[in-house]
């Protein structure tokens, strides 16, 4: 965890000097936020409940006033028209190209916790703009009423590019996507897509805005999944200090830590033959599907901790305990619940544990790691690889023992530390000032006296 | 014989009404007037259940004098829409209204229980706290000032998280203020007195003579409302619990000073007596019970000062009950269902004395003004409590002799259909100057005057 420290604190160290320097210059060449714009970068980069150091006895609270949260749009457009070193051109579908109009109502639809069964969860629950557009603060995301999220709420910068949505690749695209988390019964739990429509319809701060967005036409299932589709496809991120390097040709952009990590992700590692890295750009996916071993050991009950009669809870800063998985179970709902992966869709023994290539772009922003958040920092990530994955009959061929040196770890966490982009900020920014759609008294009081409304 | 009443009520009206200002269950505002003798009523506030009875929350009321024909039997259930995540409630200063809150929608419900306190109302249901207070999420305690409603939040609408405040609310349920708990960054003139300032937020309690009001700190919306085996396998989620108290200056609304008492501070029970300045709480996963206090140059300091049970065993203390003489204080821990009782004569050293199971899990504890009825109740939160048969729902009563608990009546809220019981207040018909119907003698007086006795009819005030 304290190579995360490392991470945020050195980041917005970085960005701190490089806006004191650039604040006042035009955005395209300070690249971060709109010119003339001050934002305190440092927030960008971490929950502002910072726990770094929390296993220690000698922790200190370094937390944030959430009054000081506050950000500036941005002109998200011109990141999506025009993505940063390292990011190939976005295509958009023929029947969603991007607006302005469009990014606004998305952005507005993506923090609005209304669109929810009891008006408690948005998007933004699971997707926290200073973490990643994740959660850094649980393993696996929480649902309306607490319920059960099986996995760990991926990323979703660079999501445009994505040929298939979702962990386990059920969807198609953006636009449909959206629909899935919205009516999920342990997500936002919206009781039809009808229900959400005609919510939004009698919320008056759409009023216009989908008729404005899509020449005179009103929220439908088609213009909600291109307004959210649109706001995502602009968070984009890259010209990292690895681009600017391997693509820019900025030797000093990176150091030789850097460099040597780079060798071995791309070599000894072969981290890139999933991982991908074209000539022009940089993914890191290859839109496919692989089954590391850890799904398997959890459906199967051989992780470490499940062979444990043990696991160690921390109760405060420095002050940990064995507490019985007896005990835990006692409280626990989750046992009936193993992941499966991409077999969960095609049905396809063939596909037992398969999970959808993750992009490593922002990854030092984007702990806990894995489909179920079940490593907390990227060395126990690489620890994982470099033994091979867990053994099972359909472990991909491409998961073999690394032997990599402690240096060699090293270097390749330091390489994957080398990938957060320049823009997060600008992106993270425009996320603060964007309204966090609340109950209001200018709505219908379907919080206690609702009414079908149709 | 009906105007020789009338005469006996009317003397006992300015009695009624010119009360001690101090709360019937021996943890509530001191601006509270209290029953000092016989309740008739436990108002529980219930989380409901899918797949019992009709699924939502609920106000259970339940007959709790043992004079009435209704003594021990579910009398009234208010279904109120929806699970909010049921949890703590308050009365008001005039004890005429009970708020209640959802953890998880920000509902706040305030049932008219004076009207007919058998059959308490809806009177106005909040539904817009999160966006009138700046994004407080889960408002938690309801605890009242002089006309004046102060409402403790558990998150935030951003991240999720601890850091919060609290929200002052009039008498009407109209927003007045948020009073956010200090962080690092913004102390707000506090001082940060040890290693934390996490902003976190769970009780508040005053010692009103001293001026002082206390918070204590819990966790966040992720993880409250999170599966309780999955959170303990987190660590990441382990990390983000309170380890804070906060001092303020009451009437100016301040925090002064943040002290730390690692582990989770939960429930706040400041001593009654004024000679006795500091308060108790204790701390949910290190196990302990925590003294507030004024020392000697009035400073405000907080120490450890009792393990409960054995701390490695995280036997997980939640509610505590600080008796009217600040003598003993009732200790329920969750995992066991046991209620412990500490002799806290001296404060800086509790010693427990008695230690009983009361069920498969527990959580809240209330007890008299005189502290011989002490009734308990099992749901700690929707996703944290047991599963399978050790998810036992319950509200039970018990006698107190000082050495013994002895059971009177249980009644099971899942064999009733009713759900999750959470936390109990008390009513009474005194407090309104009224006669509990349900009692024999006051119905026979209705129909058979007795002049010879005609103090039958009249019920402790």
């Amino acid at each position: 965890m304290w190579r995360k420290t490392q991470v945020f604190g050195i980041a917005a160290f970085v960005w701190l000097i490089e806006l004191s320097i650039g604040l006042d210059v035009p955005a395209q060449t300070s690249g971060t936020l709109d010119s003339g714009q001050h934002f305190d970068v440092s927030q960008a980069f971490g929950p502002g409940d910072v726990k770094e150091g929390y296993e220690s006895a000698d922790y200190e609270t370094q937390s944030r006033s959430l009054l000081s949260r506050r950000g500036i749009k941005q002109d998200l457009i011109q990141i999506v028209e025009n993505p940063p070193l390292g990011l190939p051109p976005v295509a958009f579908p023929a029947d969603n190209p991007i607006t302005r109009a469009k990014i606004d109502l998305g952005r507005l639809l993506f923090f609005d916790r209304r669109l929810s069964i009891n008006n408690t969860v948005s998007c933004a629950n699971c997707h926290i703009p200073e973490q990643g557009f994740t959660n850094n603060e649980i393993s696996t995301a929480v649902g309306v009423e607490g319920r059960l999220v099986i996995r760990n709420a991926p990323t979703l910068y660079n999501v445009a590019y994505l040929q298939h949505i979702f962990l386990d690749g059920r969807e198609i695209s953006l636009e449909n996507q959206v629909w899935q988390p919205i009516t999920a019964r342990n997500e936002m739990a919206a009781p039809s897509i009808g229900y959400v429509i005609n919510k939004i319809k009698r919320i008056s701060d759409y009023d216009g805005l989908f008729e404005a967005a899509f020449e005179g036409r009103s929220a439908d299932i088609a213009t909600v999944g291109y307004a959210l589709a649109s706001y995502q496809r602009t968070l984009l991120s890259a010209n990292s200090p690895f681009d600017r390097w391997y693509f820019g040709g900025n030797e000093d952009a990176v150091n030789e830590s850097v460099k040597r990590g780079f060798s071995v992700f791309a070599g000894k590692g072969q981290c890139s033959v999933c991982h991908q890295i074209n000539e022009n750009h940089a993914l890191f996916i290859d839109h496919q599907f692989h089954n590391t071993g850890l799904g398997y050991a959890v459906s199967t009950g051989k992780t470490a901790a499940q062979k444990n009669k043990t696991t160690s809870v921390q109760l405060a800063p420095g002050v940990f305990v064995d507490i019985p998985n007896e005990t835990i179970q006692s409280v626990s709902r989750v046992e009936s619940f193993n992941d499966l992966g991409l077999y969960r869709v095609t049905e396809n023994p063939a596909d037992r544990w398969k999970f959808r290539t993750q992009t490593l772009r922002n990854v030092a922003l984007t702990a806990p790691y894995m489909h179920n958040g079940q490593f907390a920092t990227l060395r126990e990530v690489i620890d994982f690889y470099d033994q091979g994955g867990i053994p099972n009959e359909l472990l991909s061929p491409f998961i073999r023992p690394l032997n990599l040196s402690e240096s060699e770890k090293t270097d390749l966490e330091a390489f994957l530390e080398s990938l957060t982009g320049q823009n997060v900020p600008r992106i993270v920014a425009d996320a603060f000032a964007a309204q966090i759609g609340e109950l209001s008294k200018d709505d219908p009081n379907w919080a206690h006296q609702n009414t079908l409304g149709f | 014989m009906k105007k020789l009443i009338v005469f006996f009520l009317t003397l006992s009206m300015p009695f009624l009404f010119s009360l001690p200002v101090q709360a019937d269950e021996t943890c509530m505002s001191p601006y509270i007037a209290k029953i000092t003798g016989q309740e008739d009523y436990v108002y529980v506030w219930t989380l409901g259940v899918e797949g019992v009875g009709d699924e939502q929350d609920k106000l259970v009321t339940i007959g709790a004098n043992p004079n009435a024909d209704n003594y021990g039997k579910i009398v009234h259930v208010l279904s109120v829409g929806g699970r909010n995540e049921a949890h703590h409630s308050g009365l008001s200063d005039d004890r005429r209204y009970l708020w209640a809150g959802g953890l998880d929608t920000n509902k706040i419900f305030i049932f008219d229980i004076h009207t007919d306190p058998a059959a308490p109302s809806i009177s106005k249901v909040i539904t817009d706290f999160a966006d009138v207070t700046g994004g407080l999420v889960g408002p938690h305690t309801f605890y009242a000032l002089p006309g004046r409603m102060m409402v403790t939040a558990l998150s935030n609408n951003v991240d999720n998280g601890g850091r919060t405040g609290m929200a002052e609310y009039n008498n009407e349920g109209e927003y007045i203020a948020t009073h956010w708990i200090p962080t690092d960054e913004d102390l707000r003139g506090a001082t940060k007195s040890g290693q934390f300032a996490d902003g976190y937020g769970y009780d508040v309690r005053v010692k009103a003579d001293l001026n002082i009001m206390l918070t204590s700190s819990f966790t966040g919306w992720s993880n409250y409302m999170m599966d309780f085996g999955a959170m303990l396998s987190s660590p990441e989620a382990m990390q983000r619990f309170g380890n804070t108290m906060v001092v303020w200056d009451m009437h100016a609304r301040k925090p002064l000073k943040v002290l730390d008492v690692p582990g989770v501070p939960l429930e706040i029970r400041c001593a009654w007596n004024p000679d006795n300045k500091y308060c108790f709480t204790s701390t949910a996963l290190t196990s302990q019970i925590w003294l507030i206090y004024e020392d000697d140059s009035g400073e405000w300091q907080a120490k450890a000062v009792a393990d409960i049970g054995n701390p490695a065993d995280v036997p997980l203390p939640v509610d505590i009950s600080i008796t009217a003489d600040d003598t003993g204080l009732w200790v329920d821990t969750f995992l066991e269902g046991k209620a412990r009782y500490f002799d806290i004569s001296d404060p800086h050293a509790p010693k427990q004395v008695y230690e009983q199971v009361i069920g498969s899990q527990i959580n809240m504890v209330s007890q008299s003004w005189d502290g011989k009825r002490v009734y308990f109740s099992s749901s700690l939160l929707g996703n944290w409590d047991k599963t399978g048969e050790a998810d036992e729902q319950y509200v039970k009563l018990y006698h107190w002799d000082g050495e013994t608990l002895e059971h009177q009546w249980s009644i099971d809220f899942y064999e009733n259909g009713l759900g999750r019981a959470h936390q109990m207040r008390f009513g009474s018909y005194a407090m309104y100057g009224k006669l509990n119907p349900y009692i024999e003698s006051v119905q026979t007086a209705r129909t058979q005057p007795s002049e010879e006795d005609p103090t039958r009819i009249q019920t402790d005030s």
